[in-house]
């Protein structure tokens, strides 16, 4: 079959690093597993029902309205905080 | 080979809503960290988002105002990353099914328009706020320290289609959207607090050019200065790398406003780096035809439509332009001035120049309870009828500034009602060519320039109350005679 898929770049997207023999095995399991998937499109769907709308949830959204509710205190919310300094928390250093 | 940038604009408008976008956490404006958290803005385990319908209804808002169809049929995805600013790992936005498609929005440079294509109009959190420390740079920091308070403040993102063209458009750009939120009450649009931030896409390619070069984003500026500048380095930057033959990498770079250049930030992510999926906490969103309609039935005067009805006074685009973009009491008080005097040019002019000039020197943020309109109004016409010159005009301006008195009042207090009687200026003239025979022959022999210097004697005998046209009128009538 013709491969719709680049396994280096989904390592990459995964931040996984895999080994030239990992690369070839998982690239070879993951091929088979599309070729099984496939059979999806096989299936007879109704066309004319053009809509992609898909939610685990059938509930509709409620939403609320924007009135204030008193929640955490300053302490409590930094209770959990493994490291906090001057009212921050603090955690190893990151990049943007 | 001429080359033509194209840019796109992405926009964060911070809304104003008391509350933040999934939890009700209130929006504060304070510098004290961590103290508007709940466990949904904290990311803590169990806790489930609830949006904020005022929110969604401002959003609304603006995808009418700006002409989009709205997405009735709409859900909310999960944009993964793992930087500590949101502590869920992800941030709640809107991926294929965003609550605006398609929209327009008409932009004036000075006297003439454009429209400028929306793409989509979308609903998202903001992050919690960063430091670095350490030796001050990222790259050596040794720690992070974060406050929430800003995690999960409703922002609404507007993203153009790549159909700009210059930094002046991109600034035209921007001081319309932020007018459209101010007068939609959307937002307060206060750039200086990053109430509106944007990122530029900005490619070059050759003119007329089918398909556009390779892009470079430029994040996160809150001034029209750093965009108007950082725009124009990335095309002049870009043109000569493709002149040079340099292949342009697609990245994002930061704008460095104290070196006024750009700088590569991080190579650009795809959309599959965020790895998208719909929100299982956050089922699917209708909006209804009633929904819709009672949005619209807020709908104010848009600014087109303000400045459409400016220019039917008689300004030209640009002015109207202005004074669409000024604060709500100028425009009604130039409305106001303009119906009494009918000049529409004589009241922009004493509003946006002298008024506001004098207010902005003296610190004065609001007009005193005494002034009326009717003082600009009538000022206006004491010029308009000489009986006043436009520098005595200045000075009542002022008087009435910080006195409680009318513009009349102040005038004959002052002496500043200018002296209209022929026959009382004759006199005077007489007196005065006599005393300057010397002056009055010169100017007989062509030299002409000393007319100016009599025309001083006048005003200074008369303590500036004749109007000088007239003066000069009849002082070269009677040197004729």
């Amino acid at each position: 079959m013709s491969k719709d898929f680049d396994i280096k770049n989904i390592a990459k997207l995964a931040s996984i690093n895999l080994s030239e023999d990992e690369q070839k095995e998982l690239d070879n399991d993951l091929s088979i597993i599309l070729e099984h998937v496939k059979a999806l499109s096989d299936l007879k769907l109704d066309t004319e029902q053009k809509e992609i709308f898909i939610h685990p949830l059938e509930k509709e959204l409620e939403l609320q309205e924007d009135k204030l509710v008193e929640s955490l205190t300053h302490e409590e919310a930094l209770s959990n905080a493994p490291k906090s300094k001057d009212g921050k928390f603090v955690v190893p250093p990151s990049m943007e | 080979m001429s080359l033509q940038p194209t840019i796109g604009i992405e926009t964060h408008i911070e809304l104003n809503t008391n509350t933040k976008m999934f939890c009700r956490c209130g929006v504060v404006d304070t510098e004290d960290p961590n103290v508007s958290l709940c466990p949904t803005c904290l990311g803590l385990p169990g806790a489930l988002p609830v949006p904020n319908k005022k929110a969604i209804e401002s959003i609304t808002l603006l995808a009418l105002s700006t002409g989009c169809e709205i997405t009735r049929k709409g859900m909310f995805h999960r944009k993964n990353y793992f930087y500590p600013d949101l502590p869920k790992n992800y941030q709640i936005s809107q991926f294929d099914l965003p609550v605006g498609l398609n929209g327009e929005l008409e932009i004036v440079i000075e006297e003439s328009t454009d429209n400028i294509q929306i793409e989509r109009v979308h609903m998202e959190e903001d992050t919690g706020k960063s430091t670095h420390s350490g030796s001050g740079r990222i790259e050596s920091a040794t720690s992070t320290a974060l406050d929430f308070n800003r995690s999960g403040v409703p922002l609404v993102e507007i993203v153009t289609k790549p159909v700009i063209t210059s930094s002046k458009q991109a600034v035209a750009y921007i001081e319309e959207l932020r007018q459209l939120a101010i007068d939609l009450n959307i937002s307060e649009g206060r750039l200086e607090k990053g109430n509106l931030r944007f990122d530029a896409n900005i490619s070059v390619a050759p003119e007329g050019s089918s398909e556009l070069g390779t892009k470079v984003e430029i994040k996160n500026m809150n001034s029209l200065r750093s965009l108007e500048r950082a725009i124009d380095y990335e095309i002049e930057r870009q043109t000569k790398a493709v002149e040079d033959g340099v292949e342009i990498i697609q990245e994002t770079r930061h704008w460095d406003e104290n070196k006024e250049l750009t700088s590569t930030m991080r190579s650009k992510e795809g959309s599959a780096d965020y790895r998208y999926f719909s929100d299982p906490d956050l089922p699917n969103m209708y909006l209804s035809e009633d929904f819709i309609n009672q949005v619209k039935s807020t709908m104010p005067q848009l600014p087109k439509k303000q400045r459409e009805e400016l220019v039917d006074t008689g300004l030209s685009l640009k002015q109207a332009n202005i004074l669409s973009k000024s604060d709500v009491w100028i425009k009604s008080l130039y409305f106001k001035v303009h119906k009494q005097t009918k000049d529409s040019e004589a009241s922009f002019n004493w509003i946006t120049g002298e008024l506001q000039g004098q207010m902005r020197k003296s610190n004065i943020e609001k007009l005193p309870d005494w002034f009326s309109y009717e003082y600009l109004s009538e000022i206006i016409e004491l010029i308009k009828n000489s009986k006043i010159s436009f520098t005595s005009a200045k000075v009542i301006l002022s008087e009435l500034l910080n006195t409680d008195s009318t513009p009349n009042e102040v005038a004959e207090q002052k002496n500043l009602f200018q002296e209209n009687d022929t026959d009382k200026i004759s006199e005077m003239i007489v007196q005065i060519l006599e005393e300057n025979q010397d002056v009055v022959e010169r100017i007989k022999t062509g030299e002409d320039k000393l007319v100016g210097f009599l025309v001083g004697l006048v005003m200074k005998q008369s303590n500036g109350s004749v109007n000088p046209g007239m003066a000069k009128e009849l002082l070269l009538k009677k040197i004729e005679d």
